[in-house]
């Protein structure tokens, strides 16, 4: 296998600050509730801990892995060094980053892909970090607004009225790709509630339904059924 | 000790805002790496100026759940600690499911229920800020790997490399744009107006080639099918 490098001042540059941010954050992270362990002196049980923390990686790890298997080609090395620092992937960055390559009429594979992609996510994330700033100074006031009977469906819908629109937006590009995921989704969303009783959380479906949509792309494209991603 | 001193204190107030800092500067830094880099492949400010206005003003509605989220959060958890967990990795579900777990691996039934200590409180900071870790540590063990596979693959067959992240994208998309389907209801009416909306816009865009609309026929589409849901609630 070739895993020459490859080498640029670019590269090298995203790879460094990358790595210094996110290790740095990460550290930042584990340190809080250490710090505040420490300056307390008050420590779980070493037992409640690693039940803990055994229940939630159970759940988590696969989760991780498969988001970063899934992501990271949709938002660029230097996207990702980005949002799995900063998170809400699905429903902000990569809509966003998705949105402004295509107005931009680049697509992701390229290095003008991933400068829009680049720009995309760390503005998203900036206006993100200002509102919860906000939002943490102006808690009272803000409030009654937030939790208003009024705006309740406004935000209880926040999902679908993302995803209608960029469904429609994507699907009139190229719905073959479209059909397999979504027919999975749909089928699995109808029986797997009818024969459980339970409804199957998203992060466990995206993996899953990005894995058909590929296998199906890959039969479709050696089928000549597919020539391109969708863009004219 | 009350908990929430803990958790309200100028200690934990000053930290959380050095995180936040961090995360804010490491965006601002890839932003300028980015404008650079773009400039130096001969792209033109216009066309990277309306990508950063477009997705600053995408990011302002999907942010407000957030903030939903953190009115939620902070009765139980006091106002820094759900302001740093909502700022990085992580959802507002997660958030909660973790210091659910937090709480009940050391024998309380849920946060804030009685028997919530201060021990039980840091044992939730610990779950919470541990339990989705491996995102950015998985990332971060693999991006040269990931990176030389994608170069390897577009060098092999540029158009697949395109038709699999384009697919990638529509696992992601499906699974959100199914489950509202199947649910119907107030969340179907908000999908399909949203989707309707979208279209029309989008064929204004074409039409009379209103290029800048494009940039926001998103955002309008969103929000304009929000604020109708708000009318479904209503009428359904």
């Amino acid at each position: 296998m070739n895993m020459k490098p490859i080498e640029s001042e670019y590269n090298k540059k995203v790879h460094f600050a990358g790595r210094l941010t996110a290790v740095l954050v990460i550290l930042m992270l584990i340190a809080v509730p250490a710090v505040i362990c420490l300056h307390y002196n008050i420590f779980p049980t070493m037992s409640g801990f690693l039940k803990g923390l055994a229940m939630v990686w159970m759940i988590y790890l696969p989760i991780c892995i498969a988001e970063v298997l899934t992501y990271t080609p949709m938002v660029g090395i230097s996207g990702a060094y980005l949002s799995f620092i900063s998170g809400n992937l699905s429903n902000m960055k990569i809509p966003c980053a998705a949105m402004a390559m295509d107005n931009a009429g680049v697509k992701g594979s390229t290095d003008e892909g991933e400068v829009i992609a680049t720009l995309s996510i760390a503005t998203s994330t900036i206006v993100t970090e200002i509102i919860i700033a906000i939002g943490v100074i102006a808690l009272v006031p803000l409030t009654p607004v937030l939790t208003s009977k009024t705006l309740e469906p406004a935000f209880q819908n926040i999902l679908p009225a993302l995803f209608g629109a960029l469904g429609v937006y994507w699907i009139m590009r190229q719905w073959k790709l479209a059909v397999t995921p979504l027919a999975f989704v749909i089928l699995v969303s109808i029986l797997v509630p009818m024969l459980t009783g339970k409804s199957i959380p998203a992060g466990l479906l995206i993996p899953v339904s990005g894995l058909l949509a590929v296998l199906a792309a890959r039969f479709m494209y050696n089928k000549g059924w597919v020539v391109n991603a969708g863009n004219e | 000790m009350d908990y929430l001193n803990i958790a309200n204190s100028n200690l934990m107030f000053g930290m959380v805002a050095v995180v936040i800092t961090v995360v804010f500067i490491q965006s601002v830094v890839f932003f300028i790496i980015a404008w650079k880099r773009g400039l130096a492949l001969g792209m033109t400010k216009r066309k990277m100026l309306d990508a950063v206005r477009s997705s600053a003003i995408f990011s302002v509605v999907p942010s407000l759940p957030i903030l939903l989220a953190l009115v939620a959060m902070v009765p139980v958890l006091g106002i820094p600690f759900p302001w740093l967990r909502l700022g990085v990795i992580g959802s507002a579900p997660y958030e909660l499911l973790a210091a659910n777990i937090g709480a009940q691996s050391m024998g309380v039934q849920g946060l804030g229920q009685s028997g919530y200590t201060a021990q039980v409180f840091i044992n939730s900071m610990w779950i919470m800020s541990l339990g989705i870790l491996w995102s950015p540590v998985i990332f971060l063990l693999f991006a040269k790997r990931l990176q030389t596979g994608m170069a390897n693959m577009k060098k092999n067959d540029s158009k697949w490399l395109e038709i699999l992240i384009a697919s990638l994208f529509f696992g992601m998309i499906s699974v959100f744009i199914g489950q509202p389907v199947v649910n119907g209801g107030i969340q179907l009416a908000t999908i399909l107006t949203s989707a309707a909306i979208m279209f029309t816009l989008t064929a204004a865009v074409k039409k009379f080639e209103i290029s800048w609309l494009a940039n926001f026929s998103l955002s309008i589409s969103m929000i304009a099918s929000m604020a109708l849901a708000i009318y479904y609630s209503r009428i359904m």
